[in-house]
């Protein structure tokens, strides 16, 4: 008996071409992510940026008022820079001066502008970082 | 302190022993080889596998049939090819040995060691 | 006792690379006794991991800070039962776990299975070994448990976000599931290296991967449930890095779960089947390995921890081995049998196994690309939320409705005309439930509308199963219509708790729009007295209240709850200020509608000294079915687990047959 061709691996391959193609749009269109930075690497950066570092007192204002300021500073390394930073929004328990945190925003004027609500606290013990807001 | 250590010494003794165990239980023993199936045992084995296939195949097929699944079209189409199939697979298992129920050892076939 | 725990690790150690040296030297040249001795050596090790296991819980009940764990991870003031999952809430005790379960695991499944899969289990016994090699060399050399210090007079007690019952069972079951993927794994490669590839590995598998599935799917809904009532920012699901570490083995163990049906039915997909569980069991090391070495947000948090490169490396090393034993046995492992049609049972689980790939591998690039631009460019780039919600709506609804095909298309082929007549009410329905949740003001959200059609489909293709079933049941003899209903289930019990299952995957489905789709949110500062609305509801901030509990002061504002004219009583939210560890932690409020299974959701963000507070307010439509499918899943999972007294004969026979004694 001929052997058919096999339409399942024609059927398999276009799925599979399906599957790339969607990646490869979604990719192209909504771009990739967000740079990820210590405050050591923030200085003249533009656009939208992830910044994870510790939080550096005196913590002042109020989050859902005018706004909560402090600095940030780098996790480890003998970098000596201290970035602004004025957050608005959900607090998370866990944040206190020392704690290790990330924020979504923009660098103005020299002062980091986070994102409402994207605060982020590592959670000490190595499991679920602590997360606050509802992310968009 | 020395309580733990105690304990550790036992700990450790009894892990040797139930490693040893074997060889000490048997310290000389008729066969030492691995059981395992040869090439005909295996040859069987795949062909029990696709005698079952087979009938569960049918099986479900008469199943889906009845539940509405299969078409009365598509029953017709299907039902032909795997009882030829099922039919093929019993075949097979009857020529390569003539049933045999109960004790392998009647064939005159070494009796399994059970290790326990 | 610390040496007792030490000791026992050791003795651990040495007992399972006996287990790997044995047991491989004797199945590669064949020596019975030497074989066993190998089997008693794993068997052993859990003995020993079980002592020390017993040594670490006696010192943590009893407060013996003079263990570092125990110190790190404890406090007096701690309850017990939270003492108690201490043992698994840090590095070393975590990882002792994993060893506990890994150890206990194959010791079972060694024993289990040793009558009638004799010459498998041989294999089994090394491999098993090599993996309880790697974990024990961990808990004896990187990161033991018993370290000892000068004790300290208290501990530093435990984060106050693990203090919650959810914390109890969930980290166990997820260890349970991950583990559990060892097996299926061991005897794949097995069977690949024995050359034993006939069906015995995968019947010998089934329920081991059955199981580990299950606990990794109520493993990761308790850690959602926490999430939602403990973490408290409104939401169950964060596409954390940590999270996805559970998703992505579930999603392929879900995979492996359907295609290994096609195996025993047409013998076909024996490569992609035992890639499938080496992809599995990779990933299940990997999420391991994701939770623990704190790769989270940045490559800086990748060097703080020394476990990380252990991992990777072994990682790397079990991926290199099993990929060269599976080209080596590529001829044998190749099918003779075709697929027939694009339009058959066989194809819809393949596409759903390549729907479910494919979401497992977009997960998998989302948490690994940040690590790869760091390497590649020197800058950590993380993709957000909308990435992979992206990626589920777009394989995620696929499924859903595959989900609802698959089941009502026959094996082999099916005609187009057939399959017309099958789907005609269940796509009648959907799209009346479609249409009348449009009309309703569903359209806000148009994924979430696909969703709850889709799901509508599905519901019904299920329901139509379940009737057809009976009825068909009933006319081949049963008694009576609930005889036929319990004998067709006890008859078919993998195929009709699959079916429950996918209802479980329904009303999840219909949970997540819900809630995510069509949810509300509010804000508002009040003062005592005052009174905000979010949706149809009003809450007024009442008063507010100071507690002392065990080891924490409990701060509560009292709201009262309206909706039209109707009181709903008063609602709670607060914070909660722990005194060893001194952390706050946030308490929410959550009411729960029995009727509509929304939830008010109240989060009182800042507690002014002044008695001011600061409230976000949610209302999550639906959001309550979600828990209510987890229920629904565990009782689908335990139908198909249930041990089927047919089957079982019929194994027997079948290894009667041949000549090999069997036994369970």
């Amino acid at each position: 008996m001929a052997r058919k061709a096999n339409p399942a691996r024609l059927v398999i391959a276009l799925l599979v071409a399906a599957v790339l193609a969607v990646f490869l749009l979604y990719t192209s269109i909504a771009g990739g992510g967000n740079p990820s930075l210590a405050p050591s690497e923030v200085a003249g950066r533009s656009g939208q940026l992830q910044l994870a570092g510790l939080v550096v007192g005196p913590v002042t204002g109020d989050a859902h008022a005018g706004g909560l300021s402090f600095r940030l500073r780098d996790i480890s390394g003998p970098s000596k820079a201290r970035v602004p930073i004025s957050y608005t929004g959900s607090v998370p328990d866990l944040f206190k001066v020392g704690r290790h945190i990330v924020l979504s925003g923009r660098l103005r004027n020299g002062t980091f502008v986070a994102e409402p609500g994207s605060m982020i606290t590592k959670c000490p013990s190595k499991y679920v970082p602590k997360k606050s807001g509802e992310p968009t | 302190m020395t309580l733990a250590l105690v304990l550790a010494a036992l700990l450790a003794v009894a892990c040797v022993v139930a490693v040893a165990l074997p060889f000490l239980r048997e310290p000389e023993p008729e066969s030492d080889s691995l059981d395992e199936l040869d090439e005909a045992e295996r040859r069987r084995l795949e062909q029990l596998e696709a005698r079952d296939r087979a009938l569960a195949a049918l099986k479900e097929l008469e199943f889906d049939h009845r539940t509405g699944t299969v078409s009365d079209d598509d029953y017709g189409a299907l039902v032909g090819p795997l009882r030829r199939e099922a039919a093929a697979t019993l075949q097979a298992l009857e020529a390569d040995r003539p049933s045999v129920t109960g004790a392998p050892a009647e064939e005159g076939r070494p009796t399994r060691e059970r290790i326990s | 006792m610390a040496e007792l725990g030490r000791a026992a690790l050791i003795v651990t150690l040495g007992l399972t690379a006996y287990a790997l040296v044995a047991g491989a030297a004797a199945a590669h040249i064949g020596r019975r006794r030497l074989a066993l001795s190998a089997q008693n050596a794993l068997v052993a090790a859990f003995g020993s991991t079980l002592v020390a296991s017993a040594v670490l819980l006696a010192a943590l009940l009893r407060n013996d800070f003079s263990l570092v764990y125990v110190a790190q991870t404890t406090s007096e003031a701690l309850p017990t039962a939270y003492t108690i999952s201490a043992f698994w809430g840090g590095q070393e005790g975590s990882l002792l776990l994993w060893l506990l379960v890994l150890t206990g695991f194959g010791a079972a499944a060694v024993r289990l299975n040793r009558g009638w899969a004799r010459d498998l289990v041989v294999w089994v016994v090394p491999i098993f070994a090599a993996v309880a090699l790697f974990f024990s060399f961990l808990v004896v050399v990187v990161a033991s448990p018993f370290a000892t210090q000068s004790a300290p007079v208290d501990g530093a007690g435990m984060t106050p976000s693990l203090q919650n019952p959810y914390m109890l069972a969930h980290p166990p079951l997820l260890y349970l599931g991950y583990v559990g993927l060892t097996v299926p794994f061991a005897f794949a490669l097995g069977a690949l290296i024995s050359g034993r590839m006939d069906e015995r590995w995968l019947v010998a598998t089934r329920r081991w991967t059955l199981l580990a599935w299950t606990a990794l799917g109520i493993g990761q809904l308790l850690g959602a449930h926490w999430a939602y009532e403990e973490v408290g920012w409104g939401g169950y699901y964060a596409w954390d890095p940590v999270e996805n570490a559970a998703l992505m083995p579930w999603l392929v163990a879900t995979a492996f779960l359907h295609s290994v049906m096609i195996q025993e039915k047409r013998g076909m997909l024996r490569v992609w089947n035992v890639l499938l569980v080496i992809l599995g069991f990779s990933l299940s090391l990997f999420g391991t390995f994701l939770t623990r070495s704190g790769v989270v947000n940045s490559i800086h948090s990748f060097t703080q921890s020394s476990i990380g490169p252990w991992f990777l490396a072994f990682i790397a090393l079990v991926v290199a081995v099993s990929l060269a034993v599976v080209f080596w046995r590529l001829p044998q492992l190749r099918s003779p049998t075709k697929l027939e049609s694009p339009v058959s049972r066989e194809a819809a689980f393949l596409y759903n196994n390549l729907l479910l790939l494919a979401l497992c591998l977009a997960i998998l690039w989302g948490v690994v690309y940040p690590m790869l631009s760091e390497a590649v460019r020197g800058e950590a780039v993380v993709l957000g939320r909308s990435y992979y919600d992206f990626f589920l709506r777009i394989f995620g609804l696929p499924l859903l409705l595959l989900m609802g095909i698959g089941p009502l298309v026959a094996w082999r082929r099916a005609s187009l005309r057939s399959l017309g007549t099958t789907f005609r009410w269940p796509t009648a329905f959907a799209l009346a439930t479609g249409a009348a949740l449009l009309a309703l003001g569903a359209g806000s959200s148009v994924p979430g509308l696909i969703a709850y059609t889709f799901a509508a489909f599905v519901a019904a293709t299920i329901v139509l199963e379940f009737a057809r079933g009976t009825r068909a049941r009933k006319a081949l003899g049963a008694a009576s219509w609930p005889g036929a209903f319990s004998s067709l289930i006890s008859r078919n019990r993998r195929r009709y708790g699959g079916y429950v299952v996918h209802a479980a995957i329904v009303l999840l489905a219909i949970g997540v729009a819900g809630s995510s789709a069509f949810d509300s949110v509010a804000e508002a500062r009040l003062t005592q007295g005052q009174t905000m609305s979010i949706a149809d509801y009003r809450l007024t901030y009442e008063s507010l209240e100071e507690r002392t509990a065990p080891n924490a002061t409990e701060l509560r504002a009292k709201l009262q709850v309206a909706r039209g004219d109707r009181d709903l009583g008063t609602l709670e939210a607060g914070k909660n200020a722990y005194t060893v560890e001194q952390q706050v932690s946030n308490e929410v409020g959550i009411r729960s509608d029995p009727l509509t299974g929304e939830d008010l959701f109240v989060i009182a963000e800042q507690i002014d000294p002044d008695g001011t507070i600061y409230l976000r307010v949610f209302v999550k439509p639906l959001v309550n079915l979600i828990w209510i499918a987890g229920l629904v899943f565990l009782l689908g999972a335990l139908i198909a687990l249930w041990p089927d007294a047919r089957e079982q004969r019929r194994l027997v026979e079948r290894t009667r047959d041949i000549g090999v004694p069997a036994t369970r």
